[in-house]
């Protein structure tokens, strides 16, 4: 880790890094949840960023600021886009603002990371797409997993030729508890929050596109989550434009824990990744043989990622080079999750191509 | 223990199998078997009787129980002609292809008052059986899931391939057993996506060899089974119930438990190769079920109703691949005239 420079205690510490010349100037949009932790990966553990101000809709805690010398906090996004310092945002605001501050990012010369999902509208990602082309400027979306070490690894051995020609992808996504309904009523629902990053998932692992696909759901964990028009347990299964087949299953809770499993399975073989624990550490005894639980949600399971998704934007902003994860990825991925309602709703299978013609009728949200 | 006194139809690769557990069990005595196409002479081991027609198994008054390990076509004859003569029957899956041919074999079986249990050795391996056992203990809470893996270490021969009804018929057909078996629930709708992409002369004869299927069940449960009929690294036999308690997973099974440790990586060993190996010991304790409900005057634990009921699962799985349509199961089964039950 580099070190802290020393500086008069009312002017915040410098973050890490060299200087201000070898470093990227960002601001942070929004600092709820994620946003603090993007934020704290971005100052601690990522020495090309400097994060200059950090901004929200309602006052941001000084304290927690002022730990992380950052000099600058704002409830005016748009002060914060006029300062010709800042290079580039991390766009982390509630889910239905990310359109309307990608467009002004833009339009202000920013190059923006977005938190998934940028929309849950085909119309409204192709609408931030256009913007951030006008503008000349990068548009990375938060698809964490594109980053992880271990699907990247997988990724990487399949492209080598590691299990020869792709015959099936499968994606395990389990969250650990069911999220409170409210949060599930203004999510989008289990497709569009939840399966979303399965999507990218088995695009990102095939190589390849979502030509059509097949979901079963069901309310098994909570009749509440039904209430409010939603599912907790779902099956998707696709087939992919190189012949190739996928499946995912999700479920909203496990009760053990954030059960991530991914594998491709070819011609040559199988490469799996397995859940990640927090130790190693195995316990015999008369009672059983334990083992740690996997981690308990994706902060944990997937640090790594989170550190390297935001670091690779600042690369790319520093050398001037195309972002890894984009907003083609983001419409894709909304499109299959268009197209698994509409395969729940109806009991058919869905192609992708109709998925864009049920959004030109208007028939999906 | 009371001795019950058996005779085997048909002693090719499973049928040796089965005669030689028996020789081996306690409480059963192997008098005939029979096979046109085996010459005997260097197998079985006296005292027991060889013959060439299946006649001399099925009149023999002192056989109490046959084992129906011949060819699939002859499944139905055979079992319906030992339950005729009175005697309980253990027949291999499936008991035929055609769901009206075993509507009709299970009348008989039924009007005999005959035991007749259906080859789903897989109910009888000790690590799913310990999965069933944590679903029934209600360990994993109510289920909510059920995955399949299955996939075979190399694609059967073509001409297997035309006579076994199709890989959803033949291969999935154990899947959608285990389906029912852990989840303890129907099958009521079934989805299927199926490909070529193992061997493209597999396409030829109108099948898949790669295959995802999804699944509805009465419970309100969903499942679902993968496929393929070549995993180049042994035969892949896992599986998942999950539910709303937590999740029980049976792995691989391997020869042998070793880790090696080199700068190469680490490196565990492949599953064992295929099913005779991985599910021998329930070769064994499926046939030892079968005999204890002979002596015991009890239900098998899996009956000619289980073997129906994948069948039409299976045939339902055709029927989505070839229509790209989820299909509910009594589609099938109301096109014929009755249930058995």
């Amino acid at each position: 880790m580099p070190t802290q420079s020393k500086k008069a205690a009312h002017a915040p510490a410098r973050q890490g890094g060299d200087g201000p010349m070898s470093q990227t100037t960002l601001a942070v949009i929004g600092v709820g949840r994620i946003g603090r932790m993007h934020t704290e990966n971005l100052v601690r553990a990522i020495p090309d960023a400097y994060v200059k101000t950090v901004a929200s809709r309602t006052q941001v805690d000084p304290a927690w600021a002022d730990s992380l010398g950052i000099p600058v906090r704002s409830t005016d996004v748009d002060k914060v886009l006029r300062d010709p310092e800042i290079e580039a945002v991390v766009i982390t605001a509630p889910s239905g603002l990310h359109v309307e501050l990608i467009e002004k990012a833009a339009a202000a010369g920013k190059h923006i990371y977005c938190e998934k999902p940028v929309a849950f509208e085909p119309e409204r990602i192709e609408r931030a797409q256009a913007a951030v082309a006008a503008a000349g400027v990068k548009l990375q979306v938060g698809f964490n997993r594109r980053f992880d070490p271990s699907l990247v690894a997988l990724w990487e051995k399949v492209r080598a030729g590691g299990v020869g020609d792709v015959h099936q992808v499968r994606v395990t996504n389990r969250d650990p508890k069911a999220p409170p309904v409210e949060f599930v009523k203004r999510s989008g629902g289990l497709f569009f929050d939840f399966a979303i990053h399965d999507f990218d998932t088995v695009r990102f692992l095939s190589g390849s596109e979502i030509v059509e696909l097949f979901a079963v759901g069901a309310v098994l964990v909570d009749p509440e989550i039904g209430k409010a028009g939603d599912i907790d347990t779902a099956v998707i299964t696709a087939r992919l434009a190189n012949g190739a087949l996928a499946v995912i299953d999700c479920s909203r809770q496990t009760n053990y824990g954030y059960d991530q499993r991914f594998e491709v399975f070819g011609s040559k073989g199988s490469i799996i990744v397995d859940n990640l624990t927090p130790t190693t550490v195995v316990a015999s005894s008369t009672g059983g043989v334990v083992a740690d639980k996997p981690f308990e949600n994706f902060v944990g399971r997937y640090r790594d990622a989170f550190i390297a998704e935001l670091s690779d934007f600042v690369r790319c902003v520093r050398d001037d080079v195309p972002v890894r994860v984009g907003a083609p990825d983001a419409l894709a991925a909304v499109h299959a999750a268009v197209a698994a309602k509409a395969s729940h709703e109806e009991k058919r299978p869905v192609g992708l191509a109709d998925a864009f013609q049920l959004v030109g009728e208007g028939t999906s949200r | 223990m009371k001795t019950i006194t058996a005779g085997v139809l048909g002693t090719g690769r499973i049928g040796k199998i089965h005669a030689n557990n028996l020789l081996r069990m306690d409480g059963v005595r192997l008098k005939r078997v029979a096979d046109p196409f085996v010459d005997f002479k260097e197998w079985p081991p006296p005292p027991v009787v060889v013959s060439r027609t299946p006649d001399d198994v099925l009149n023999d008054p002192e056989i109490e129980a046959v084992l129906v390990c011949s060819p699939t076509p002859t499944h139905a004859d055979f079992t319906e002609q030992a339950a005729r003569a009175g005697k309980h029957v253990f027949c291999e899956k499936p008991i035929a292809l055609d769901p009206d041919r075993v509507r009709q074999t299970l009348k008989v079986v039924e009007r005999a008052c005959v035991k007749l249990q259906v080859g789903f050795n897989r109910r009888f391996d000790p690590t799913f059986a310990r999965v069933h056992q944590a679903v029934v203990n209600g360990e994993v809470g109510d289920v909510h899931l059920v995955r399949i893996t299955a996939r075979d270490p190399a694609a059967p021969p073509l001409e297997y391939v035309k006579a076994s009804g199709g890989m959803f018929v033949d291969m999935t057909i154990h899947d959608f057993d285990m389906v029912r078996f852990l989840s303890g629930s129907e099958i009521e709708e079934v989805h299927a996506y199926g490909a070529v992409l193992v061997d493209p002369e597999i396409g030829k004869t109108g099948d898949v060899d790669t295959a995802l299927t999804t699944m509805r069940l009465s419970s309100g449960a969903l499942a679902v089974i993968e496929n393929s009929r070549q995993a180049v690294f042994g035969y892949d036999q896992r599986i998942e119930v999950f539910g709303s308690k937590g999740g029980i997973e049976a792995h691989n099974e391997t020869p042998a438990q070793t880790v090696l440790r080199t700068d190469a990586g680490i490196r565990s060993e492949n599953p064992l190769y295929f099913f005779l190996e991985r599910y021998q010991r329930s070769f064994m304790i499926e046939l030892e079920a079968f005999f204890s409900s002979i002596r015991e005057d009890k239900a098998p634990p899996a009956e000619g109703n289980d073997g129906l009921a994948a069948l039409l699962v299976g045939l339902a799985a055709k029927q989505s691949l070839r229509e790209n349509r989820p299909v509910r199961v009594e589609e099938l089964a109301s096109s014929a005239p009755k249930k058995t039950r």
